[in-house]
């Protein structure tokens, strides 16, 4: 009935469907609606029609990125989950989804972009060893220059820089603002009652990340654990709508702990070990060449003697 | 530790009540402060005289640089210096009075949330239409902003604050939305607050709690407040029920006081009352 809807994200794992919290809202979305989407799970977001992911690419309409005009654009293709929500829960959607971005997310981008030990550890070593050679060595750090601006242009303080202090701060805000929606979650199986919604999308989105990624800095994560209601919602989520992704975690994390680094990239690595050496003894026979450390005499016979002549002082 | 320092704080707070002379600043009313700080600090405004403290407004051409945060309006209180409304309302919690200590749980969640979907909202849409909108922003913003100061400093002040702005927009995403968009925004905030809002009298029931403060204050100045079209005050005033909540408020809690207090110009001598 509708043309084919195409949909870039970021790849996933440990257990989810994509890492970042943006492709997160939007998947699940789709899936709440049920939007039949050719989703391209991507590493590079150069390859993506708008240059940022997650991207919504339509037949007729172009391309579109933030989640809240990618879900629009479903809303128009007739895939809405809202449809059964009241005008006061419309309303509430709106407040609460202010909420997420006003308060929590703040905090998200703190914990996983700038706070020093997680952005190391974690964050800039699965992107760098996810996107392809040679965005890893630029991508990750400019992501994380522009998320540090996009923080210091919040809070309105252009010397802000990422501390204790400024940590207490996010993070009081977003322990606030969990255990505000664990109330307004309540006992229910999702925000307003049996099917979920665009809000439960973007909870899902936020906080799902902050649940399965393991951080060494986990402030935010002890606490999300410490509400069983968030915790089951999201897991609830994971399981419904998206099995396929829960079921390859616990395989990955194994084969991950056996080799003691990433099996995928075993093959790459081989291959970029041994592309180099080729590259360094190059190097370093083009320079004796041209400095005239070695020189080939013209009778083939004579072309082993090079590792003798090395030895020699300068010659012709 | 952090919970221990701030346990103090509260003692110190609680352990004096509020002065005679508390004071708020903001910028000059006629010819400096936009529509953004009008609303902030307006909302302020209506929470105190809603808990019933007193304070007196004093306007300073450099109220945003004596501020702690950079933002206005801020108060002093005593030997403290509060800004903006958040902190506000925590600091005024701490020395016993509060209006929203009768919601439950799930009401109060109902009542942060709102309050973050004015300011992401409505606060962000009136700062745009000031500063990323070429024509107000000529024509309105950057004089009333720069008014105070003398040549070439108003210009560099101006054009400092309005790059800050945009950059503002840009990193949150609003950089590309058009000023009709903008105005689809605000429509859908209202249209969220006026569905909370109902028939009741304030956002939640009886009692008008820091929402209703909040919303009075952003609400009340853009309908009285000329910018270069009418249409963002039109988008309220196709909301019956936000219009006559304004027109409560200002009646029960600014007219009477100002009735019955000797001091106090009128507060709301910014523009014409609401017809």
């Amino acid at each position: 009935m509708a043309a084919p809807l195409q949909l870039y994200c970021w790849r996933g794992d440990h257990g989810l469907p994509s890492v970042d919290a943006d492709c997160l809202t939007v998947l699940a979305y789709a899936k709440f609606a049920g939007a039949p989407l050719k989703v391209h799970k991507i590493t590079n977001p150069w390859r993506s029609p708008t240059g940022i992911l997650p991207a919504l690419k339509t037949r007729e309409e172009g391309s579109f990125s933030q989640p809240s005009k990618i879900i629009i654009q479903l809303r128009k293709q007739k895939y809405n989950a809202d449809y059964d929500l009241s005008a006061k829960e419309c309303a509430d959607t709106l407040a609460f989804v202010s909420l997420l971005e006003e308060k929590l997310l703040p905090a998200l981008i703190y914990t996983h972009w700038v706070d020093a030990k997680n952005y190391v550890d974690v964050t800039r070593r699965w992107y760098a060893e996810n996107i392809p050679f040679p965005l890893n060595f630029l991508l990750p750090n400019r992501i994380h220059g522009r998320q540090l601006e996009r923080l210091r242009l919040v809070r309105g303080d252009p010397t802000l820089e990422p501390g204790e202090q400024l940590e207490k701060e996010l993070y009081h805000d977003a322990l606030e603002c969990m255990t505000l929606l664990s109330q307004r979650l309540g006992s229910q199986k999702f925000f307003f009652g049996d099917s979920p919604s665009s809000l439960d999308a973007y909870v899902f989105g936020h906080l799902a990340p902050l649940l399965k990624i393991k951080l060494p800095n986990g402030k935010l994560q002890q606490h999300l654990n410490s509400l069983d209601n968030l915790r089951q919602f999201c897991t609830n989520i994971l399981v419904l709508y998206f099995p396929s992704e829960s079921r390859e975690a616990p395989a990955k994390k194994v084969s991950n702990h056996a080799d003691g680094g990433d099996f995928d990239n075993e093959p790459h690595k081989r291959r970029n070990q041994i592309l180099s050496v080729l590259f360094a003894v190059g190097a370093m026979l083009g320079y004796a060449f041209l400095s005239g450390i070695i020189t080939i005499k013209h009778t083939p016979a004579r072309l082993e003697e090079p590792h003798v002549d090395e030895e020699e002082e300068e010659e012709d | 530790d952090s919970l221990l320092g701030e346990v103090l704080v509260v003692e110190l707070n609680t352990a004096e009540p509020w002065p005679e002379n508390a004071t708020l600043y903001q910028p000059l009313r006629e010819d400096q402060i936009l529509l953004s700080d009008c609303a902030s600090s307006l909302a302020v405004q209506a929470y105190l005289r809603m808990c019933g403290l007193p304070v007196r407004v004093c306007c300073r051409a450099n109220a945003e640089y004596m501020s702690p945060s950079g933002k206005v309006p801020f108060i002093h209180v005593g030997n403290q210096v509060v800004s903006e409304l958040g902190p506000i309302v925590q600091f005024t919690k701490a020395k016993g009075h509060s209006l929203s200590d009768g919601l439950d749980d799930v009401q109060r969640a109902e009542m942060k949330a709102y309050m973050e979907l004015v300011n992401n909202m409505l606060l962000t849409a009136e700062l745009y239409i000031q500063w990323c909108d070429d024509t107000t922003s000529s024509e309105i913003t950057r004089p009333r902003y720069s008014s105070p100061y003398s040549w070439p400093l108003n210009h560099i002040l101006a054009y400092q604050k309005q790059w800050e702005v945009r950059r503002k927009m840009n990193a949150i995403g609003w950089a590309g939305k058009t000023l009709e968009q903008v105005y689809e925004d605000v429509s859908q905030c209202c249209q969220a607050l006026s569905q909370r809002l109902g028939t009741q009298p304030y956002f939640f029931n009886k009692q008008p709690t820091e929402l209703d403060a909040l919303v009075f204050g952003h609400l009340f100045t853009i309908l009285t407040t000329r910018l270069t079209s009418d249409e963002l005050s039109e988008k309220i005033k196709s909301y019956s029920n936000l219009l006559s909540f304004c027109r409560r408020i200002e009646q029960t809690y600014f007219e009477e006081q100002d009735r019955d207090g000797q001091s106090g110009t009128s507060q709301l001598s910014k523009g014409p009352s609401l017809i």
